[in-house]
């Protein structure tokens, strides 16, 4: 495939909406699994730039940097980049030798967990074993209560001792995690400083994460403790490459972050590349209009789902490969099913569909790489719902008679029989799709209705390579009545970056009765609201840029979770009605208790403009490519219009059913479903009131 | 091969799946004890009209065949009507043992104006304490009247109206009223929750469909158990274990079970287990066919729905009166908890016979029930804490058994230790791994787990633990896992205490509960 081709230039046609004036170009870099994206807004060409360059998993920074060379910059950029490094070192446990420091009586936390197997009824699903090894779980003797009061005092001595010991067992990284030292961090920090002074990495538990519950303290410090070198070896490469450049990460919190900073806390990065996809998919549905959306992102072998009302939804209690990470995250709710994956019939005559996935290698049958098993692509090519010439731009060639034969030996296992108009194989793919969409329904169930929200309220933005297929299906099953397409889903992930504001996070556990006075809750944030300004100041970014957001996690006594509402004079009328609004009910006389005041910065940056044009014809001849014949949702099937993405402009109108084929997408518009073209190339579908 | 459509099958199963589950997280995020929110100590489940389970969210097995029993108790007791809510805890009549509480709601469609019985949902929640001879209700009891408040079937919301005076009631028997009224609250939520969407499925299919395709997952799952059992030798299989001792009287009671694999069926028959005890360690029937149903459910291997249909094609003997199937008023505390494992071990272990190359070797087979209550003068409130404790999984054919971890019928989390501080007068002086507690093996059983428990006010501990004697046993050559430990640590002496003990301790004074290890697979010597 070609590496460094031209830049996509799209025009901005309105020169009011520049108001990015920054001394330095932003360049937005997403690195992939396949690509390397690189998105960017030229000031002086008015003109936004995606680009692409081939990623290379073995040295992630050459692409990089190899993409910046060919876009010969006059002067250095300022990047937001997210990436991969930190992930995959995760889930390759290819990250640092790592050792954990506990309090004595506690090293094997981190290994117990919860106590829980992550599958009810299947002996072989073990736990992932803990990524510190047995020989690198160290105690040391210290005790603190749970008012932060010494029981059993350090000894530094010891300290220093475990530190020599330490420094035969090989490792490289060290994490701390004492008991309730969210209350009480003079141990960690002393511990922290010999260990520096010997020239560990350190993460110390009370730097990354202030708040109770140990495991999942110890488990996002050990994180952090294995990811962070890693991250830090691949920074240093590019910054010895690019000493004037400004560089920020992406975090999975949805902000970036000064990478001089990451390299300590590199466990923010671990969302980065999704992070930016939800970021971007709500700055284009926030300009189109939208303010309350569900961002769909259907890939080969995975489907994320995240939900923005209003503003982007933050989880504490995220989850990576079995691993709890309590930092502030992008709420992302993962299913294994994408359009790699495999449909089946299983021993009771279900029709099922993943999650195995055929992947990118050998891939669908139809990529005549080897795959043999049906796929969900499959099932669209013999739907007649991918045009197989434009398909990846025509770069991969479909081989429709092998993935009939295949769905042809689905219908024979599953005993489907044609059905009026259709073929068998066809009848077969059909079901395919209703199952992919009901695994896909639950998802979007699962962060849309069971939080409370009702999907009527909502667009939904799809923007991963399968989803365009069956996002206005999927809308319709949910009742949500419209769906937006961008017309740069591949790269709108660097985009979001892109547009991200800087953003800090912090927490402090404080465990305070509801009744604790408001003056009281700003004096404890104090600290943070100090540390806050200072690191943004170190970032270069100024007072008056940034806005201050005070929250409170807050539960009815004796509860196990906490909903977070903002720090006001009205927080514990704000917290019933959370509770409500989530949960159905709400006990106004109960107590309350303060477990944990939250502090985020954020450093608002200019938002560069979307390529846009002014409405024109609703008339889409230019982008119409005639007629074929495809399957509708009820099995029947005649000739329908197909479209080109990229011809289309500001005004058309396109009524189902009809198939709009992007680069990178493929939208389905089923029968009364209407699609407009928005002024910033969005495909915007309504969703019809036919079923 | 069944009419019903591949597809739709599918499709079904996931929709109801996800009503199932929608309820779980009402029902997590809104109860009040840590026992529900932080250990998820409960199920839900969606059922017929006619009380057949047909989606279960994946919560604890050991309530798996067990719900079916308690919806068929509130149909028996009573004719519903809209806005009722149906509690029940009676072992004998529909529960299980009495922390746990069952709520039961109906779910009632418009049919031509009239409302018009669909099915129901309901959930299970472990509640922390329902009064009875010890705090936290998991008593060394010898009748069921000391374990704790007993509930028949009764309806708490009748016609949208609540029953004040049986909520006032059950609370004025219970320790810690606030949070039983909480988690009950929840309880309703969770239930209320589950109806709304069913009659939101209703509208979207229309009532036959749902009703064809309630009937089509019974069938399925019926089908893939029938698959599985004919997957196994035809034979009959035998395997006996103990139990350690009942708590009261120090003999051991033997659970026997006799397994006849007949074509597609199954015959599971209990004949020869000892008669019921005075000691709480009595099963009744709804115990013995959740075992026997999560049996079979992990040796399928495949992902299917969790409902009656699993357990179709299988029949469950179990002679009345005995210890797999108790009378009343036979206590039955432990029952669920403790007899409830080791029913299992047996039935693995006959079906390792038949199918050696599926079947790991025994688990801990005990949950280590821990109970400690008392006055907390710190906090000027009265406590109850339960919780069980993790230990060693059994080695599998081809692998390690998992250490420090729950197994088989049960699936609670610990209490996070900043948590137990916040919330108790604890300090927890230990938590780690058991080491060398595993079997050894070509594949050795995991280790268990010690936990050990400073009380920082004088209290009341009881604990409620087996595989102290008995230990778990090895397959294939494999040794067994080493047998579990109580010990109280009084001024730094160390004094072994029973396998089912309560006893006052005094402040200062430290609990410490060793795990069992699980079981070895193979000879050691082969092991690499």
């Amino acid at each position: 495939m070609d590496g460094a081709k031209e830049p996509d230039r799209f025009p901005c046609e309105d020169p009011h909406r520049i108001d990015f004036n920054e001394d330095n170009v932003r360049i937005g870099i997403d690195i992939g699994g396949t690509f390397t994206d690189f998105v960017f807004f030229d000031e002086e060409l008015r003109a936004f730039y995606t680009y692409k360059v081939l990623s290379n998993p073995l040295n992630p920074a050459q692409p990089v940097l190899d993409g910046l060379e060919a876009l010969d910059l006059k002067k250095p950029p300022s990047i937001i980049h997210g990436s991969t490094i930190a992930t995959n070192a995760l889930l390759e446990r290819k990250g640092a030798r790592t050792a954990l420091i506990s309090t004595y009586g506690f090293r094997d936390v981190i290994a117990i967990g919860r106590q829980v197997r992550s599958e009810l009824y299947d002996f072989a699903a073990h736990r992932p074993q803990p990524l510190v090894p047995e020989e690198l779980r160290l105690e040391i003797k210290e005790r603190v209560d749970h008012r932060g009061n010494v029981i059993t005092p350090l000894n530094e001595e010891g300290v220093k001792d475990l530190c020599e010991s330490l420094k035969n067992l090989d490792a490289e990284s060290v994490a701390v995690c004492l008991l309730f030292s969210f209350a009480y961090p003079t141990h960690e920090k002393t511990i922290a400083r010999v260990f520096r002074e010997a020239d560990f990495f350190v993460s110390p538990s009370c730097e990354i994460l202030p708040e109770f519950r140990e495991y999942e303290r110890t488990s996002t410090s050990v994180i952090n403790a294995y990811v962070s070198p890693i991250v830090d070896r691949y920074l240093q490469q590019l910054k010895d490459r690019l000493e004037d450049v400004d560089f920020r990460m992406m975090q999975s919190n949805g902000g970036s972050i000064r990478a001089s900073q990451i390299r300590k806390q590199a466990v923010r990065s671990i969302l980065s590349g999704p992070a930016g996809g939800v970021v971007g998919a709500f700055h284009i549905a926030k300009i189109a209009g939208f303010e309350n959306v569900i961002g769909f992102d259907m890939g080969g072998t995975s489907t994320d789902v995240s939900l923005c009302a209003g503003d982007i939804r933050i989880t504490n209690e995220a989850e990576i490969d079995g691993f709890p990470i309590r930092i502030p995250m992008i709420d992302i709710h993962t299913v294994g099913s994408g359009g790699g994956s495999i449909a089946y019939v299983d021993a009771g005559g279900a029709l099922r569909v993943g999650p195995q996935s055929a992947g990118a290698d050998p891939g669908p049958v139809c990529y005549g790489l080897g795959g043999t098993e049906p796929t969900v692509t499959d099932a669209n090519l013999v739907l007649g719902r991918l045009m197989p010439e434009y398909f990846l731009e025509g770069r991969m060639s479909l081989d429709s008679r092998s993935a009939q034969s295949a769905l042809e030996d689905l219908a024979e296992q599953a005993g489907i029989s044609a059905q009026s108009d259709l073929s068998r194989s066809q009848t077969a793919a059909l079901g395919v799709i209703h199952v992919v969409n009901a695994r896909m329904e639950r998802a979007l169930r699962v962060i849309s209705v069971e939080r409370g929200h009702d999907p009527k309220d909502f667009t939904l933005v799809s923007f991963g390579g399968a989803g365009g297929l069956h996002a206005a299906q999927l809308a319709r099953a949910l009742g949500i009545p419209r769906v937006l397409i961008p017309p740069t889903a591949s790269t709108l992930s660097a985009l979001g970056m892109l547009t991200a504001d800087a953003v800090k996070d912090y927490v402090q556990t404080v465990m305070l009765p509801g009744t604790t006075a408001i003056e009281k809750l700003e004096t404890l944030l104090e600290p943070l609201v100090d540390q806050c300004l200072d690191e943004f100041q170190q970032e270069g970014i100024s007072k008056d840029r940034i806005i201050l957001q005070k929250d409170l996690d807050i539960r009815y006594e004796g509860q196990g979770y906490e909903l977070t509402v903002p720090l006001s004079a009205e927080f514990e009328q704000n917290f019933h009605d959370s509770h409500m609004q989530t949960y159905s009910h709400s006990s106004p006389d109960s107590p309350i208790e303060i477990v944990n005041v939250r502090l985020r910065g954020i450093g608002g940056v200019p938002r560069p403009p979307l390529p846009r044009a002014p409405l024109g014809t609703e008339d889409p001849e230019e982008a119409y490519l005639g007629q074929r014949p495809f399957v509708l949702i009820d099995g029947s099937v005649s000739p329908k219009p197909f479209y080109r993405g990229d011809q289309l402009k500001p005004g058309h109108v396109l009524r189902g059913p009809a198939i709009v084929v992007y680069k990178d997408t493929t939208v389905f518009l089923p029968v009364g479903d209407r699609a407009r073209v928005d002024e910033f190339f969005n495909l915007v579908v309504e969703i019809g009131s036919e079923t | 091969m069944s009419d019903f459509d591949p597809v739709r099958l599918e499709v079904f199963k996931h929709l109801f799946a996800s009503v199932a589950e929608e309820m779980g997280m009402v029902l997590r995020r809104t109860g009040y004890s840590p026992n529900i929110k932080e250990r998820r100590d409960f199920s839900c489940a969606i059922f017929n009209r006619s009380g057949k389970m047909i989606a279960q969210a994946a919560h604890i097995p050991v309530h798996l065949g067990s719900m079916p029993l308690s919806v068929a108790a509130g149909i028996e007791a009573f004719e519903f009507s809209p806005g009722d809510v149906v509690i029940l805890n009676d072992p004998f009549r529909g529960g299980t043992h009495l922390p746990d509480i069952t709520l039961i709601t109906p779910v009632f469609i418009d049919h031509e104006g009239e409302p018009d019985l669909l099915g129901f949902t309901a959930n299970r929640a472990h509640h922390s304490d329902v009064g009875g001879m010890t705090p936290g209700s998991m008593p060394l009891s010898h009748e069921l009247y000391q374990e704790g408040v007993i509930i028949p079937p009764l309806k708490l919301i009748d016609g949208g109206e609540i029953n004040q005076g049986l909520f006032d009631m059950l609370l004025a028997n219970v320790r810690t009223p606030g949070e039983r009224a909480g988690d009950i609250r929840a309880q309703i939520a969770a239930n209320q929750r589950g109806a709304t969407r069913m009659g939101e499925l209703v509208d979207r299919y229309g009532r036959p469909q749902i009703e064809e395709y309630m009937r089509g997952l019974l069938e399925y799952a019926e089908r893939m158990t029938r698959r599985l059992i004919e997957g196994i030798p035809d034979g009959v299989y035998r395997y006996h274990d103990f139990m350690d001792d009942d708590g009261l009287v120090g003999e051991p009671a033997r659970i026997e079970v006799e397994v006849t694999i007949q074509g597609d069926e199954a015959i599971i028959d209990f004949a020869g287990t000892s008669p019921q005890r005075r000691g709480s360690i009595n099963a009744v029937y709804a115990i013995t066919l959740s075992a026997t149903q999560y049996v079979f459910r992990t040796l399928i291997g495949m992902d299917i729905p969790s409902n009656s249909g699993c357990l179709a094609p299988i029949q469950v003997i179990a002679p009345e009166g005995s210890l797999v199937n108790a009378r009343s008023p036979a206590a039955v505390a432990g029952g669920n908890v403790e007899t409830s494992q080791r029913i299992v071990d047996v039935l693995l272990g006959a079906l390792s016979k038949a199918c050696p190359e599926r079947v790991p070797a025994a688990s801990q087979g005990t949950m280590n029930n821990l109970t400690i209550g008392g006055w907390d003068n710190m906090r000027d409130r009265p406590f109850a804490y339960y919780e069980t404790v993790g230990g060693g999984m059994g080695a599998c054919p081809g692998m390690d058994g998992a250490d420090a971890i729950h197994t088989h019928m049960t699936n609670t989390m610990n209490t996070p230790i900043e948590a137990l501080e916040f919330a108790y007068p604890f300090r927890i002086r230990r938590y780690e791994i058991r080491s060398g507690s595993g079997g050894g093996g070509k594949h050795r059983g995991g280790n268990g787990i010690i936990r050990e428990i400073e009380l920082m006010e004088n209290a009341q501990v009881t604990i409620l633990s087996e595989r102290r004697r008995f230990e778990p046993y090895g397959l294939a050559g494999g040794e067994p896992g080493l047998p579990g430990r109580n010990i109280l640590i009084k001024k730094g002496e160390e004094k072994e205490l029973p396998g089912k003990v309560s006893c006052e301790v005094e402040a200062g004074d430290i609990i410490s509960i060793q795990t069992p290890g699980g079981g070895g697979f193979g000879e050691k010597s082969s092991r690499r």
